[in-house]
């Protein structure tokens, strides 16, 4: 540790600096302009507006329920997969390890739009239900809800899994034959042994994929087309359509309040549940 | 028994499957000779690789996603290193403020950092837009520039530099001597995840756009609703070949993998 503290701060101060006036200013500005009256003064009434608004309302908490779904789909398939891949040999282990995080190299748009070639009208979806005789005309899946939830599963269930990995290879190797030689079912081994053992990793990855989801661009914008709007493709409609500078400052303000809001209810489930099972 | 082995094989065939399936399929697509963007593709031909270097727009914008990429990264790491070393070697007076902002640019959404940039930067100080989207891309890279410096300048005992600084050599001198090589493999990762991360960008990007202004991605998204030919899948596995390539190829060199 050196002492010398104005040499600490000239290396420091211009990356502060620098993100104070390019990013932390700016935001704070963006987001007081929510709450500022026309007249003056401070008002919460661009809030309550906002809120009003039925369309407003159905984006709100669609982004919600997507985010929630993505987030529960990816723990359950998430923690499927991350058994499986820890049950390997090493060496296959690293390649199927590999072959998971290779997603997250390619461009989300690239990985965003091959979904309209599975899902679209003359897709390999509508195509096999047509051919299997499941449907006859073609089901309209792209720009829908589902199409959404699928790409955003898609693009974070690797941060699932490689979260559960980690957890779970940080677990003691006997605990599960342990439990099992005590008696419990596959059930209560994993939700009296594993899930207790692993929920650190599965509230990282959970916060990774719910915050992402939350404020997912890319997504919403190719597979929900202009009428199924999240809060991210809603507040860029806002700006570029309706040139209402307000009501994306409010977007924002509820995009950051949800995210902020979902890391430390997260971090809270974590310690609480840690507290409840100490004394035991 | 044979349930539970059988679990194994099919639950990953289906994961991977999921996860890579939809870009085999982009990139079969792509080799198509038809008309329009299709699984199984019509016949085989090169003509949509071809068409991508043809268009104007992602020739301009390739380049531009490029310059942002290079350009944002270095300053990034300039200044990111230095922050990172005072982080680790100093005690740095509010140094948490100082960690806290500089990393705050990757939890807010891009899309509120392009808006906030644009209303408040560009606009009042009449800033040209190439000149934005360099200020964001390096405020959006200089998070992950702290992160993997902070963490290989944590690895390297620091006694050493301080052995040179009693042997004689200038503090500035044993940063460059002592500290900098060892710490290369980590600057080198931080480069290459600051590029794939800028390079992929898409909200910050959005709103600081002018004519003929723009990056590859955002330029691939207009370009999708308005064509609906192949040319994008094509585009998509040429950029996905070279990301996978350039990761690849630091894997193997740097060890990638043990600093992101």
């Amino acid at each position: 540790m050196f002492q010398n503290r104005a040499e600490a701060l000239a290396l420091a101060l211009p990356a502060a600096i620098f993100a104070a006036t390019v990013f932390l200013v700016p935001v704070v500005i963006l987001l007081s302009d929510g709450f500022r009256a026309p007249a003056g003064g401070w008002t919460i009434s661009a809030y309550t507006d906002f809120f009003s608004n039925p369309l407003n309302q159905a984006v709100f908490l669609r982004t919600l329920r997507l985010g929630a779904l993505v987030t529960i789909a990816s723990a359950v398939i998430g923690y499927a997969a991350a058994f499986a891949i820890v049950s390997l040999e090493p060496g296959a282990k690293g390649k199927v390890t590999g072959l998971v995080v290779l997603p997250l190299m390619i461009s989300p748009v690239a990985r965003t739009y091959a979904w309209i070639v599975i899902l679209g009208r003359t897709g390999i979806v509508n195509q096999a239900f047509q051919a299997l005789g499941i449907t006859e005309a073609p089901l309209r899946i792209l720009f829908s809800e589902t199409a959404i939830f699928i790409g955003l599963l898609q693009l974070f269930l690797p941060l699932m899994i490689i979260s559960l990995i980690s957890a779970l290879e940080n677990m003691p190797k006997d605990a599960i034959p342990a439990a099992r030689v005590l008696g419990a079912n596959w059930f209560q081994v994993f939700w009296k042994v594993v899930l207790p053992l692993t929920k650190e990793g599965l509230v990282i990855g959970g916060t990774l994929v719910f915050t992402g989801s939350l404020t997912a661009y890319i997504t919403p914008a190719i597979l929900g087309g202009s009428k199924v709007l999240m809060l991210e493709t809603l507040l860029y409609q806002q700006v570029a359509v309706s040139n209402n500078f307000v009501a994306a400052s409010v977007i924002a303000f509820i995009l950051i309040v949800m995210s902020f809001a979902a890391n430390i209810l997260l971090k809270r489930v974590a310690t609480a549940r840690n507290k409840q099972r100490s004394p035991q | 028994m044979t349930a539970r082995s059988l679990f194994i094989p099919i639950t990953l065939l289906l994961v991977i499957a999921f996860l890579i399936g939809p870009f085999l399929i982009i990139v079969a697509a792509s080799f198509s000779a038809g008309e329009t963007l299709a699984f199984p593709p019509q016949g085989f031909s090169l003509r949509w690789i071809a068409k991508v270097f043809t268009v104007e727009s992602f020739r301009a914008s390739f380049g531009m996603s490029l310059f942002l990429a290079i350009g944002g990264t270095a300053a990034a790491l300039v200044l990111g290193i230095p922050a990172s070393y005072a982080l680790s070697r100093y005690k740095l007076p509010g140094a948490e403020i100082v960690r806290t902002v500089v990393s705050a640019p990757i939890i807010v959404p891009g899309i509120i950092v392009g808006l906030a940039l644009l209303r408040y930067i560009v606009v009042p100080f009449q800033v040209g837009i190439t000149l934005a989207l360099f200020l964001a891309h390096t405020a959006l890279v200089l998070p992950y520039a702290v992160r993997v410096v902070s963490a290989s300048l944590d690895n390297l005992r620091s006694d050493i530099e301080e052995a040179a600084v009693l042997l004689g050599s200038s503090r500035l001198g044993a940063f460059f001597r002592v500290v900098m090589p060892n710490i290369r493999g980590g600057i080198m990762s931080a480069f290459i995840l600051g590029f794939v991360t800028s390079f992929n960008q898409v909200p910050v990007s959005l709103f600081l756009s002018g004519p003929g202004v723009r990056t590859l991605p955002v330029d691939m998204i207009a370009y999708m609703e308005i064509v609906f030919d192949p040319s994008v899948a094509a585009l998509s596995s040429l950029l996905a070949f070279l990301s996978i390539g350039i990761v690849f190829i630091a894997e193997r060199f740097l060890g990638f993998s043990r600093y992101v």
